[in-house]
């Protein structure tokens, strides 16, 4: 497939605001949303149902109109084109075949509404049921495939017209796990290698560090951050992002000192530095994001003493909820050795490894 | 935040301009309703409200006779309304609930006076129950007299019950049968759990057949005019006032008062009983229907079924027996003349001239009918619950209505007077003597008003079924508006297509009321002619009609299947090879 044109996507304070019938309780769906998407590259917007995930992809595709701000697509303002005319093409949770079709001919569809020659049409057809492995399936209906089929068959629909963006839409929540994880990695390997800009809805977090490059997470229609998946999960700016992408506790901690980017704090007793979010006065109490795998049991008296309520063995990991005083903290033993398991109802020591503990701005509740 | 909004609308108006099929298409949808529906219905109330007018209403409500004509009116409405909702409640109950025999007769006979032609049904009834009575008389013996509230009452619930009985069935079979489960499962009785569950969730329904059963009734004209007798109705009387004494303005001043319960029912079955009926259906039954099997229950009630059901074949045995003999009842020496006036002798004429009248009307119908249900149930602007709205009009005035609007319309040509160019007609003289077409022009486009309706809903009712994403994939693929529609929606749509042109057929064929002012001696129409022959007391002539026109209606229904294709080509089939 010939590498597709350019595709820089770039959203400038776009929002969109739903006015209800009898006018009263407008619903901010997408609230100043600003972004750019880099030629290529795979992007997801990720967030809890009803955050404006798939508004700020409708708008994109042109599907909504923004009630402000503009949509760019390689420099051109595209805020008021019709969908049909913007070079996108948008893979649809349900779907969305063309149940009087054949995969054949709903695969066709785009080439042919661009008058695309006959024998091109064949050709290219040809080629993406087999870059999807749906050889030989061109003459059966869509409801004679198995779901796994038919997302193969709606991506290939979109891929065929080698659009220069491509937008997903929460499309592997129908599937079932095991599909799902299966056409992840295709739908990763597929976009690496025909390089087209791709924008993912998905509130999956584990889909969403899976798959992109970027990730933008998205809470009440706004922007709370964007970046890889390893910079939201180390670096969370907010208690939402810590919260949404993985598990994580929440310590106070007193800022001793702060530069950009680190600073030195009381943390449970001890003073550590580590990254931060945001400058901080001395004195001030954060929050200390700590992943659970952060966090460690061990048999110290000298240590701050927490209470095992529950024990979960897993194997390759051992859980534990202990309580600290008033709060209830996940721990993670990723190398549970033998003798080393807490029962529930012990008493053990709570330590940290302070390179994994960011702190952020906002006040510990 | 009310700034925003307008430009919002701006915006949106902006968006469906940049598409120009689309934009032409809602132009001329809406001009074609502004004109065809909006301006008769205006003009006919104008009219009304005219000094001359307002002197008539008050005349009219404080004379005793107008009094009466309007207490007859309402009286008539409301037993045919009561008894057809009961009879269709039965028949329904019975077919979705109940275990008798003959279900798929007893359903296809049920459905049999949908297609009728007016005056059928009420010329077989003298036939059998007037003075000279097949059944009251030369088996009773009794002269009974036939004309007036009981007649009607007989003729018009037998005319319209199948609509309240396709109605019921639909929300009966609907109704989940988990819920009849878990109340029988709390030891609830049968006729508990249909007292307390099944009626109460049907009120809705009920309700709905009810108000639609006495819009039907009040509006009909073909009846009143051969069985009312001394029995006026509001629809008799404004036939007299145009027809007899040739004032418009008392027929509109009539028409209003018809028009106010009319608009009345429509309003409330769109906005309060369509609503309230969404929640009680769950629309995936699950579990399976209890059937109710108990002897002292299922066998009155096939009795009672089979009462209405023979009734109805008697009625329909006389229309054609009457069709092939001489006199029926007095000379029963079979005959062909009869067909022989209608199809090689006077009434040919009337044949073809309503055939292809109706089957101008009939695609015009149908895809003003899918294009507006996709304008109204796709496309975001603001106005399309309006133009819906004015759609529906078409079918929710009674016909005479808009019969009477039609002639203070476009009895004389439109013209608009331009700088430069001068005066220009928009359109031209459509009714009455001189009209283009010889009237032809009006008789289509009231043919249309009246069928759009039925198709819209169809049309609306298929695309609810649509995922919507489906349409959005094929625009995101780069097709346009137009090109989604035509290769998208309406391929999957096809199925309601069909019922709209079947229904627009069988509908501008047997059509009365509606076109009964518009006819002129160049364009015969087969109804009014039939109305003619019963008149006269020719009724073997107007049997003939009858079921000429009954044929031609079911032929046009195989043909249109046929053409049109009666599947979407996406149903489940079953292909060699496939697992
Ligand atoms: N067409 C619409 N009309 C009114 N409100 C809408 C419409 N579409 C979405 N919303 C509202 O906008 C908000 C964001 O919705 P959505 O973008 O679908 O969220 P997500 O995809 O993240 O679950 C929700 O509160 C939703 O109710
Ligand atoms: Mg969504």
């Amino acid at each position: 497939m010939a590498e597709t044109q350019a595709g820089t996507l770039v959203l400038e304070e776009v929002s969109k605001v739903f006015s209800q019938r009898g006018g009263q309780g407008d619903v901010r769906a997408v609230d100043r949303v600003s972004l750019t998407i880099e030629p290529g590259e795979f992007v997801t917007l990720l967030g809890p149902s009803g955050c404006g995930k798939t508004t700020t992809l409708r708008l994109i595709s042109g599907f909504e109109m923004p009630t402000s701000g503009r949509i760019l697509l390689d420099g051109k303002d595209i805020s008021h084109r019709p969908p049909n005319k913007r070079d996108m093409a948008m893979v649809f949770q349900s779907y969305a075949l063309f149940p009087h079709m054949t995969v054949f001919n709903n695969i066709a569809y785009g080439l042919r509404v661009q008058h695309t020659p006959r024998h091109d049409v064949q050709q290219r057809v040809e080629r993406v049921l087999e870059l999807m492995g749906l050889s030989g399936m061109g003459n059966r209906r869509p409801h004679e495939l198995s779901g796994g089929q038919q997302q193969r068959v709606a991506l290939a629909r979109s891929l065929v017209v080698e659009p220069r963006v491509l937008l997903f839409d929460e499309p592997l929540s129908n599937l079932d796990a095991k599909l799902r994880v299966q056409m992840r990695s295709e739908i990763r390997n597929l976009q690496r290698r025909l390089h087209i800009t791709s924008v993912y809805v998905t509130h999956d977090q584990v889909e969403a560090m899976a798959l992109s490059d970027r990730i933008v997470v998205m809470n009440n229609g706004q922007i709370e951050q964007i970046g890889t998946p390893e910079e939201i999960y180390r670096w969370p700016v907010s208690r939402f992002v810590a919260d949404f992408i993985g598990r994580a506790n929440f310590l106070s901690a007193t800022v001793q000192t702060s530069r950009e980017k680190e600073a030195t704090v009381t943390l449970l007793g001890r003073t550590v530095t580590v990254s931060a979010s945001a400058l901080l006065p001395p004195g001030t109490i954060g929050t200390a994001v700590l992943r659970p795998e952060a966090l460690l049991l061990e048999d110290d008296p000298t240590l701050e003493q927490v209470v095992v309520e529950q024990t979960m063995y897993l194997g390759s990991t051992v859980e534990y909820i202990v309580r600290l005083g008033e709060q209830r903290l996940i721990v993670v033993d990723a190398d549970p050795r033998p003798g080393r398991v807490f029962r529930e109802g012990a008493t053990a020591g709570l330590s940290f490894e302070p390179e994994t503990v960011h702190l952020l701005a906002e006040p510990a509740i | 935040m009310r700034t925003l909004t307008r430009n919002h609308r701006i915006a949106e108006f902006r968006r469906i301009t940049q598409d120009p099929v689309l934009f032409v298409g809602l132009v001329i949808v809406v001009l074609f309703v502004i004109i065809t529906v909006i301006s008769p219905i205006y003009a006919m109330v104008e009219e009304s409200l005219t000094e001359k007018g307002r002197e008539l209403f008050e005349r009219y409500l404080t004379s005793p006779v107008y009094q009466r004509i309007f207490r007859n009116t309402m009286e008539m409405g409301l037993l045919v309304a009561a008894i057809g909702t009961a009879l269709g409640f039965v028949l329904a109950y019975v077919q979705v609930k109940v275990a008798v025999p003959f279900k798929r007769l007893i359903h296809f006979i049920a459905l049999v006076p949908i297609v009728s032609p007016p005056f059928a049904v009420a010329t077989a009834a003298l036939l059998l129950f007037g003075r000279n009575g097949m059944i009251t008389y030369d088996i009773f013996g009794v002269r009974y007299d036939i004309y007036g509230l009981d007649g009607l009452t007989l003729v018009l619930t037998l005319s319209y019950f199948p609509v309240a009985y396709l109605n019921l069935r639909g929300m009966i079979q609907a109704l989940d049968p988990a819920l009849d489960e878990a109340a029988t499962n709390l030891g609830a009785s049968k006729w508990r759990v249909f007292r307390t569950v099944t009626v109460p969730m049907l009120i809705p329904g009920i309700a709905g057949s009810f108000l639609l059963l006495f819009v039907e009734a009040i509006a009909d004209l073909g009846n009143p005019l051969v069985l009312g007798g001394n029995y006026e109705v509001l629809a008799t009387r404004i036939y007299v006032s145009i027809v007899g004494l040739y004032d418009t303005t008392a027929a509109a001043v009539l028409s209003v008062v018809l028009l106010v319960p009319s608009l009345l029912v429509f309003i409330v079955q769109r906005y309060w009983i369509s609503r309230t009926s969404v929640v009680s259906i769950t629309g995936k039954p699950s579990g399976t229907p209890q059937v109710i099997n108990h002897p002292l229950v299922v066998w009155p009630l096939f009795a009672a079924v089979m009462a209405i059901v023979l009734l109805i074949v008697i009625i329909y045995g006389v229309i054609f027996a009457g069709a092939f003999t001489k006199i029926l009842n007095v000379n029963n020496e079979l005959t062909l003349d009869h067909f022989d006036f209608v199809i090689n002798g006077y009434g040919s004429e009337a044949m073809k001239d309503t055939t292809q009248l109706s089957a101008i009307a009939t695609p015009i119908a149908g895809v003003l009918g899918m294009l507006i249900a996709f304008l109204v149930a796709r496309k975001k602007w603001t106005g399309r619950h309006a133009l819906d709205f004015a759609t529906m009009l078409g079918i929710a005035v009674p016909g005479t209505i808009l019969g009477i609007g039609y002639l203070l319309v476009f009895n004389g040509p439109q013209q608009i007077t331009l700088p430069v160019i001068g005066t220009v007609t928009v359109i031209p003289k459509l009714t009455g003597g001189r009209a283009v077409f010889g009237g032809a022009a009006a008789i289509v486009l009231v043919y249309i008003v009246r069928s759009v309706p039925a198709a819209l809903r169809a049309g609306v009712a298929a695309l609810s079924q649509i995922d919507p994403a489906i349409e959005e994939a094929s625009v995101s693929l780069g097709a346009d508006n137009f090109g989604t529609f035509r290769r998208i929606t309406l391929p999957l749509i096809r199925p309601a297509f069909l019922s709209g042109l079947i229904y627009a057929f069988a509908r501008s064929m047997t059509t009365i009321s509606a076109i009964i002012f518009l006819t002129t001696p160049r364009t015969k129409i087969m109804t009014h002619q039939i109305l003619n022959e019963v008149e006269n007391g020719r009724y073997g002539n107007a049997f003939a009609y009858c079921v000429i026109l009954i044929v031609i209606v079911l032929a046009a229904i195989g043909i249109l299947a046929v053409a049109v294709g009666t599947t979407t080509g996406a149903e489940k089939t079953t292909i060699e090879g496939a697992a």
